[in-house]
Formats: C-alpha cells, structure tokens, sequence
C-alpha cells in the first residue's frame, strides 16, 4: 500500500521510534558493559565501567527524547497517532494533557522507565564500590522494561507496544485508511474517561510508579552481595532504599485510595480490587524486608529471610505489573488493562529475575552467613522478625486470592473469586493486622539481644491493660462491637501499638532522637488501621430507601437495604437526620453539578444547620454518565454524597445549546394534559404540587422585542405559586396586536409548570389560565446514594504520619551510612 | 525442639490454612442451568442481550434493574439488579453476575461489565467515522 497520506506527521513519531530502540540498545550496551566490569579481575582497566555508564546516560537522554516526543504528539492533537487518538481530546486542559500520557499502558511503562533511569543515575552517582554489580541489575531491568515500548515485528509476534504507532496502521483494514485525505475526517480523539479527569489522576501515576521503580535498587543490591559474595554489606545500602521505595509507593498507594474516595463512585477508600491489591503485596512485603534487615544488621539473624524479603519484593512488583497488564484479571477487576498482546512478555520479565534470584541463592547455599544459634524469645529482634513473617503471610493471602485467575489459566480450572471477597479480605487482613499490630506494640519494651524479663513485662502490661480499657471505649462508642470479633481485637491492639510507640516517641524526644522516626511511622500505621477499621466498618448508607413502587413482596424483602433514592427537584426528603431537597443544577462544561441542599433540624423545627453538596455528572456519549461524589467532611465523619443516575442532556447537546442552537418548538408534549382555569384576581387555582394565586393583572406588561402601538393592548397575569414551602412568581402575558390575540407563556422549570393566558373573558371579568404540568416521569430528578464515613480522618491523618515517620528513618540510615 | 522449628511449623499451619480457606471460601462460575440445581450464589460470565428491552426507570423505582443475558452456553434468562443501572452498560461486551436463581429470575447482587472499549475505542469509532463519510 503506498498511498501517500495528507496532513499527517510523521516526523515526530520517527523520532520517537528512534528513540525507543536507542533507549533498549544503549540499555543493552549498560547491562554488558557494567556485566563485565563487575567482573573484570583487572582493577586498572576502566574501560568496561566507563562502556557502561555511557551506555546508561545515553539510554536516560533517549528515554527523555521519548517522552518530548510523545508529549509533542498529545500536546498538538496530532491524531494520526494511535496513542493521542485514544487517549486525548482537543477539549482537554493541559494538566489533563499530562494524565491522559500515562493513561495507556504505554505512557505508564514510558514512566517506570523513566523514573527507573532516574534512580539509576542516582545510583551511578552515589554507589561508589557498588555501582558495578548494581547497575548490571538496574540496566538488566531497563533492557526489559525499554523492551515493553518497541512495538517491532520479530519472527512473527509483536515485542512490545510502542506509543508511537499510527492509527491507521492500528486499524488496518477500516475502509476510511485508504483514503489518501483522512486525516480530513479525524477531527478529534476520544479524550480522557472522564474518571480519569481528576488530579489525582496527575500526580498519583508518577508518585506509584517512582514507588515501583525503586523497588529495584534494594533488589539489585541483593542481587550484587550474593553475586560479589558480599553477604553481609549490601544490607546497609540496601535499607535506605528500601525505606524510600516503602514511603513513595506508601504514598502512591493512599492517593489512588484518596482519589477513588473523592472521585470514584465504588464507594470507598479501598476495594481489594486485584489492581489495588497487586500494589500493596509488594509495599507490604518490602516493610517486612526492612525489618528484618535492621534485625540482621543488629544481631546477625535472619540472614536468609531478609535476603529473600527483599528479592522477592521486586519479583512482586513485576507479577503485579503481569497481572494487571495481561489482561489475565479481565473477568475479576473492573480497573485492569486489557491484553496488549505483551502476555508472555510479561510473563518472561517475571521469570527472568525469579531465575537470577533463585540460581543465586542456589550457587552461594552454602557460603550464607546463617546464624546458627538461637535468638533469645526476649529480645525484639526475634518478634520483629516473626512480625515480618506475619506480614509476609498476609500477603501469601492476598496473593492466593488475587492470582485465582493465573490459577485457572495455569491448571485449567474454572475457580471464581469469592462472593463477598471483601469480608473474606477483611477478616483475613485483619486477623493478621492484630498480630502485627500486637508485636508493634510490644517490641518496644524490648532491647535488641537481652531483655531484662520482669521490667518488661510491668510496663508492657501496664499499656496493655490501658490500651484495653481505651479501646474498649473507642469500640462501644462507635458500635464496633456490632461487628466481627477480629475487628475488636484489631482497635485493641492498633490502639495498643500507637501506644507504646507515643512512649517511645516521647523518650526520644527527650533523649535518643534516633529512635523518633520509626516510632512516628508506627503510630502513624496505627492510626491508619484504626482509621480504616471504624471507618470502613461503620460506614453507613444514609441514603437508604423506604419509599418507591414495590415490583414485588418478595423482590423486596430478598433485596434491602436499597441503597438509591430518588429525589425530585425542590421536594425535601428526610434522610438519615437530614432533611435532603435537590435545588437545582448548575453547569460547568463538561460537568454538571446537582446542588443538593442538607438540612438539619432540631426539635422545635430549626435549622441548626445547612449546607450544600455539589456532587457532578458528566454525560458522554462514549462512556454514558459518570458521576464524581462531593463530600462534606466534619472532624470527625464524612459525608459522601453521589448521584446515581439523572436525565440530563448529553455534553455535546449542551454545548450546542450553550452556542445558541436552542429549539423553542413547540414542547406541550412534555407535559401533562393542559388544564384551563377561569378565574379573577384573588382566586386561587390548585395543582398536583401546590396552589397559584392570581395577584393582579397588569395593563402595562411588556414583551421583550415586541413594540406596542395604538390599539394594542398587553395584559400580564401576576401569578404567585406556593409548591413545597416555596414561593415563585410568574407573569403569563396575553397581547392584541392589530387584530390578532397572542399568548406568552411562562415556565417555572423548578415546579415543572408553564403557565399561559390563554384568554380574555370580558363578559365575566375574568381571564383564563391555562396550566400545564410535567407529569412526575418528565420532572428533573436524581438518584442518589449517601453514606457516612465516621473518623476518616484517622485514616488520613495516619497515612501522612506514617509517611512523615519514613522520611525520619531514611535520614537516619543514611547518616549512618558510610558507603566506599 | 528449637524455637525456630516450631515457629516454621506455626508458619506452614498458617499458610496452609489460609490457603484452604480461601479455596472453600471460593465460588464457582456457572450457567443459569446449574443456578437453578442450586441454591447457593454462583457466578455467571455472559452476554447482555442487547434486542431484549433493559428496564430501569428511577420514578418508578430507583433501585430496580433488569435486563436479559445469555450465559457462556447459550442459555438466556431475566436477570434483576437492586440499583441503578451501571454506566455504560448497554456498550458492554462482557458481564460477569453473582446472584442466584429466584423462581424464573436470577437476582444479582453484584454486576461487573467489561468494556474493553473504554480504554481503546478503536471499533467503535471506526463504526463513527464510516457514519460521517457516509453522510458527505
């Protein structure tokens, strides 16, 4: 086919391809190079090292090439490329420009890569003895994951997807391609899942991903001591690392949980969702690997778990990034990728550093430094590591039920996730949650090697006993104790942890400053399982509904709670203590928002309180309604409000509208059976939803644009409509002009009235008013669920604690650290 | 008995537990056939029958869906939601249900669509853009 095609740039997309098999072969050209740099015997030569780094800083400068490339693309709507095609839109605002570029498995493999690079020369800067074996690792992992961007026909099957493929190569075969002027009829791209539009959206992928790239420096350490045969000294290095993989991807994890809380309507902070889940194993198995790291660093034991911590974290992180971009999760995750055609790719990447990991433990067996002697039971490092193997079980949980899928592929089997995972998760998680949260309370009696027995336990049972009776108030007071019992036993010992780690806090403040930054991390995670625990817990639908036709006795009584009420514009509804009116929408391309009016009132019928919620809709034809929540946050709960379904106009149509393409037809049909009234001023006319009164009439109404002259008369009804405790005015005009009557009608769109003077009646000294009224269907409506989540903020305030308790730590190690 | 013995003993009852309990906890996917054997909830993997008429009307009320699917063998049946209609629905490709089998209806408690449009659109906007060469 060699149609010459018009208006299409090709320049930057050539560029970018160039780029890409830059970026892998330099890549290529690092992982050899620092490979046999490592392993030169000759000290002098630095040929090999010099080869690599040159190799690493070409692959950083072509993997930033590829990104200005891509961003040139999306930013000029060039469309001819698939991936601004799909991902962009004209209508999008530059920040959304940004988060529809890693909207795409492409874009978000770009960043890993991107971010990967970043720590590499970090490490090149900073590893000093190190870099040689490290960076084979590092390179190794960028000639994977430069890999995952080629997109170039190899024996057959495509390696890779590249970001810079055309449209029309995408869709081969679609009639309109073999035209040589289509790009005349691509006007615009699909724009971004109005989800995604959030900037959360903008921030929440790079702060992830930097998380997940730098799970591989620990791992590469790993790696380097077992291969250099420096058992002992990779661990130092190695928890610095660590501690920032462990903060960043925290971090990273909280904002997607913060967003789908805001943003989202799953109704929630956290959905054991297998996309979610595959982030947190590796976050938690990562921490494990920290403290089992500072145990052997302080005592020489747990050698072995502490390697395998750590390798095994990063061989998570790529089964997570298998998982979600295979497409193997299709039937159990609303949120994954679909299959790019990259499944046993993926699978390769995974296996490959499982090998490295395994032949190496394998081969240097029996040269490990296992501590053959026994820890002493009172001593914290034997309960931090039993801690961390707890944790190290709990995500062996999540991981089983996570991968069900991989199961059934792998055996043939045809297993389905579980009903109610979310129970499932929860007991299970928080079952092992109390054992965790058990021993963090209580390690920090201990000493590292010997503690004195008697001593200990005085004041660690002095905390717990308090701890019980606090949390036993914390339980009653918000009804845990409705609950499972794990759920109990769970506020006691986070209650118990966040404890003794306020004494540990508080000493150190006073004295060994050193100690301040795990203690504020752990009060922090404390605080987050409490958070979690009540507010997910007995978070309650306040929405739930009494009311609406019932199909059937049984249907009913097989379904509650019902979740969903309906609300008609301006008619209150009592909800939960609140009295709800839906008043009214305003509209803010693309987004439409619904006001929503809480009242609360006191007995004698005040208001005590009021304020209005604006959760908002956006109608698109390609995704159909998409709401986003609006929440009011109080000290200590939260009210999260959403609209489920409403019938407004699609954003298109309104666009028009808002450009004056407005048709005034004829819109009787939109209402009932009009009803004429014969009245006289002060007469009162009743209707479905109220009662108008007739006030006066007014001889010198006018008509906007219509001049009066001579004989012509224009008679305006000054209607006063009473619906729902609401008062309105309307003035319906009716006007002889030359010969002829016209009539002007009125609407009053907030009771779904229009009203008309239909005519004069001088015989009875009356006029006649005719009213039409939407029938209940035709009326704006929403539906809407509510739900009030108790001490959220626990959680929130616990997760930025917790964050703030990691940086303490990494500056610690680091000032530690005397890297040659 | 070393410590550590023990507590590796304690580690594999724990897994191997969890491991078990997890595979009771699981469900089955099914057809409509075996929900109606059964009485315990399963899930079914199908595909909404886009001819059949989907029934949601919020005035009437607001937490009542139904739809038609076929499952994976080709066997169709009326299927109740409690709630609103999920978005997009009608463009979905897959549906995945858990419920079970009241009378003649399936009463799902739980509905997951797929999409796989949502995040490359390139059928449907194939089907678009021949609609605009059609109409110059």
């Amino acid at each position: 086919m060699d149609t010459a095609f018009k208006g299409e740039h090709l320049v930057p997309g050539h560029l970018g391809q160039f780029f890409i098999i830059l970026a892998f072969g330099a890549a290529l050209l690092s992982a050899i190079s620092y490979y046999f740099a490592a392993t030169s015997t000759d000290k002098l030569d630095k040929s090999w090292l010099r080869l690599g780094r040159l190799g690493y800083w070409i692959n950083t400068a072509s993997v930033i090439g590829i990104g200005v490339c891509l961003f040139y693309i999306i930013y000029n709507h060039l469309f001819e490329y698939h991936y601004a095609y799909a991902h962009s839109s004209r209508a999008l605002p530059v920040y959304y420009i940004i988060s529809s570029y890693w909207e795409g498995q492409e874009g978000s493999f770009w960043l890993w890569t991107f971010w990967q690079a970043v720590l590499g020369n970090v490490l090149i800067w900073k590893a000093k003895s190190w870099e040689k074996p490290v960076m084979t690792v590092v390179s190794l992992s960028q000639v994977l994951l430069s890999s995952m961007l080629i997109g170039v026909e190899l024996f057959g099957t495509r390696v890779g997807s590249s970001p810079f493929i055309l449209l029309r190569d995408v869709m081969q075969g679609a009639p309109i391609f073999s035209r040589p002027d289509y790009m005349a009829y691509i006007k615009d791209g699909n724009g971004l899942n109005p989800l995604l539009q959030n900037y959360w959206m903008v921030i929440h992928p790079p702060t992830l991903f930097l998380g997940f790239a730098s799970m591989v420096v620990p791992f590469a350490y790993a790696i380097a001591g077992l291969w250099q045969k420096k058992y002992k000294d990779w661990v130092n290095p190695a928890i610095s690392y660590a501690l920032f993989a462990v903060m960043v991807l925290g971090t990273g994890i909280i904002m997607g949980s913060f967003w789908a809380y805001e943003s989202l309507n799953f109704g929630g902070f956290w959905a054991w969702d297998p996309v979610e889940n595959a982030s947190l194993i590796p976050w938690l198995t990562l921490i494990g690997a920290v403290h089992v790291m500072i145990v052997y660093k302080n005592t020489g034991h747990a050698y072995f778990t502490a390697l395998f911590l750590t390798l095994i974290s990063f061989v998570l992180v790529l089964y997570a990034s298998f998982l979600t971009r295979s497409g193997i999760l299709g039937e159990t995750s609303v949120h994954s990728f679909t299959d790019a055609g990259m499944f046993w790719h993926l699978v390769a990447d995974v296996v490959l550093f499982l090998l490295l990991a395994i032949v190496l433990i394998v081969i240097r067996w029996k040269e490990l430094p296992i501590s053959q002697k026994e820890e002493e039971t009172y001593s914290r490092e034997f309960w931090m590591f039993v801690g961390s193997v707890f944790l190290a079980l709990s995500c062996l949980q999540l991981v089983f039920v996570t991968s069900i899928p991989v199961w059934n592929a792998m055996f043939g089997t045809k297993i389905a996730p579980p009903n109610d995972k979310v129970t499932l998760y929860n007991v299970f998680q928080g079952a092992f949650a109390v054992v965790i949260a058990l021993f963090m309370g209580f390690t920090q009696f201990m000493k590292y090697k010997k503690t004195d027995t008697t001593r200990f336990f005085i004041t660690s049972g002095i905390y717990l006993v308090t701890s019980l009776v606090i949390s036993a108030i914390i339980i009653y007071i918000t009804g845990i104790y409705k609950l499972h019992v794990v759920y109990m036993l769970l506020m006691f010992t986070a209650t118990y942890s966040v404890m003794s780690n306020a004494k540990v806090l508080s000493d150190a403040i006073k004295g060994k400053f050193k100690l301040a930054g795990s203690a504020v991390a752990h009060i922090g995670f404390g605080l987050l399982l409490i958070g979690a625990l009540i507010s997910a817990g007995t978070s309650k639908v306040v929405s739930e509904n009494t009311t609406g036709e019932q199909y059937s006795a049984e249907f009913a009584k097989a379904n509650d709670p019902r979740e969903n009420i309906i609300m008609y514009k301006n008619q209150p509804v009592q909800m939960g203590g609140y009295e709800v009116t839906y008043i009214g929408d305003s509209i803010s391309l693309p987004n439409h928002y619904f006001k929503v009016d809480y009242k609360k009132r006191d007995k004698s019928g005040k208001i005590t309180e009021e304020f209005v919620l604006k959760p908002n809709s956006q109608a698109n034809r390609k995704m159909g309604l998409v709401s986003s929540p609006d929440t009011k946050h109080y000290l200590f709960h939260d009210l999260y409000t959403h609209v489920s379904m409403a019938p407004i106009k699609y954003d298109d149509e309104l666009r028009e509208e808002s450009m004056g393409h407005e048709g005034e037809a004829n819109d009787d049909k939109n209402y009932d059976a009009p009803v004429a009234h014969a009245v006289q001023v002060g007469d009162t006319i009743r209707f479905r939803e109220g009662f108008m009164v007739l006030k006066a009439l007014n001889k010198n109404a006018h008509v906007q644009d219509i001049k009066l002259s001579g004989n012509d008369v224009a008679i305006g009804a000054d209607l006063e409509i009473v619906s729902h405790g609401k008062t309105y005015m309307a003035e319906p005009v009716y006007m002889i002009k030359g010969s002829n009557g016209y009539d002007f009608a009125r609407k009053v769109d907030d009771v779904g009235l229009k009203l008309r003077l239909s005519q004069i009646l001088p015989k009875e000294g009356k006029i006649e008013i005719t009213v039409y009224q939407q029938p209940e269907s035709k009326k704006p409506y929403i539906v809407m669920r509510a739900i009030s989540f108790p001490y959220i903020n626990f959680f929130w305030s616990g997760t930025i604690i917790m964050v703030i308790g990691f940086l303490m730590s990494i500056f610690r190690r680091n000032k530690e650290l005397k890297t040659v | 008995m070393k410590k550590s013995s023990i507590f590796g003993l304690v580690v594999i009852a724990i897994a191997i537990a969890v491991i078990i309990s997890t595979y009771s906890s699981s469900s089955t996917y099914g057809s409509f056939n075996d929900a109606k054997k059964s009485e315990a909830t399963l899930q079914v993997v199908g595909h909404l029958n886009k001819q059949k008429e989907l029934y949601y009307d919020a005035t009437k009320d607001a937490n009542y869906f139904s739809f038609y699917m076929k499952d994976n063998k080709g066997q169709e049946c009326k299927v109740i939601f409690t709630g609103t209609k999920p978005q997009d629905f009608e463009r979905s490709e897959q549906v995945v249900l858990t419920g079970k089998m009241v009378g003649s209806e399936f009463h799902a408690s739980k509905i997951l669509m797929k999409c796989p449009s949502k995040y490359t659109q390139d059928k449907i906007e194939v089907t678009e853009v021949n609609a605009k060469q059609a109409s110059i």
